[in-house]
């Protein structure tokens, strides 16, 4: 609780800011902060009840042997396509990320999860594809698989 | 389009409420310990989410993906691919939102490799670092956040690279 105050001290010592140097800019920025919130709040409730549902159904040793210790190198990319049909709004990756490391999911398998929850969506492909091309969609979308596993060892074994 | 968000936020309350109903149905006191879960959560976050929101709400105007995108388009070559790699880690937005603007950005002119390394830069999401220490911890907030432009960069030159490949094989034959 005491960092978010500290979080919330900080967006108004720039709210304060933005005030000073244009009110009509700030009030865009506040009506801006309200779209995002009507958009993600709804998101956020499904991912909290979801992360409860993990936590009360999921045991420890299920994630444990699918993203943790005893997964080995599978685990990364158990987390990475996991991440890549998930449905999560960027804001909501986070929070649902820590239930997993809560239950014993390992930093590589989380480093997949998160970076392919933000860059690579089943959802998005159809958009992807209408705007930048097949040839386009399917290079950025393997080769960012790709990459984010190799990263993904970085951190299994440093963190 | 705010009905459109609209009616999306009443369908996500919906479908929630429907799978939190039916555990609770089936089970009371499970649907209780979900609950708990669920409400601890958001008492955690609620004032750095609010916070998050706000600072993402300055940047929108204040920094402005337009903005970003004009300076983008100015630069070609290398700085070009410097600017690609670490400016978008500070905006905010879902790839619902970003597409479009990097379809204008390729029309002007940006390369291949600056939109790939855009993208992937997008994905260091600084706006969210305080949910990322919050849930995951400094030290993976921080790592992240330092391979994410080596990260990007790889993306743009080696997408590129492929795509030129690609592009040109039908020409040779």
């Amino acid at each position: 609780m005491n960092i978010g105050i500290i979080y919330l001290l900080i967006a108004f010592i720039l709210l304060i800011l933005s005030v000073v140097k244009s009110p009509e800019k700030t009030k865009q920025a506040l009506k801006a902060a309200g779209k995002i919130s009507l958009t993600v709040f709804p998101v956020l409730f499904l991912i909290f009840i979801l992360m409860g549902v993990t936590s009360v159904f999921v045991s420890k040793e299920t994630i444990g042997s699918w993203l943790g210790s005893g997964s080995g190198v599978l685990g990364i990319v158990i987390g990475e396509l996991v991440g890549s049909f998930a449905l999560v709004q960027p804001a909501a990756v986070f929070p649902y990320a820590g239930i997993l490391h809560e239950k014993g999911a390992n930093y590589g398998s989380l480093f997949g999860f998160v970076m392919t929850a933000i860059l690579i969506g089943i959802t998005t492909l159809p958009l992807e594809m209408k705007l930048f091309g097949k040839k386009f969609t399917m290079v950025r979308n393997i080769l960012a698989f790709i990459l984010i596993f190799i990263i993904a060892l970085i951190f299994k074994f440093v963190l | 389009m705010l009905k459109q968000t609209i009616k999306e936020a009443l369908i996500y309350i919906l479908a929630t409420l429907i799978i939190w109903g039916v555990i609770s149905f089936i089970s009371p006191t499970k649907g209780v310990l979900v609950g708990k879960v669920a409400y601890e959560t958001f008492l955690k976050v609620l004032a750095i989410i609010v916070a998050v929101f706000i600072i993402i709400g300055l940047i929108q105007v204040w920094v402005g993906p337009q903005r970003i995108s004009k300076l983008l388009g100015k630069e070609a070559g290398w700085k070009g691919l410097v600017l690609a790699s670490t400016i978008p880690i500070f905006i905010g937005g879902s790839l619902f939102t970003i597409f479009p603007l990097l379809r204008t950005l390729r029309d002007k002119g940006a390369s291949i490799a600056c939109v790939m390394a855009f993208i992937a830069a997008w994905s260091g999401k600084a706006p969210l670092l305080p949910l990322e220490i919050e849930f995951l911890g400094w030290k993976f907030a921080v790592l992240r956040f330092c391979l994410i432009i080596p990260f990007a960069v790889t993306m743009g030159l080696v997408s590129e690279f492929i795509l030129n490949k690609l592009q040109r094989k039908p020409k040779t034959i």
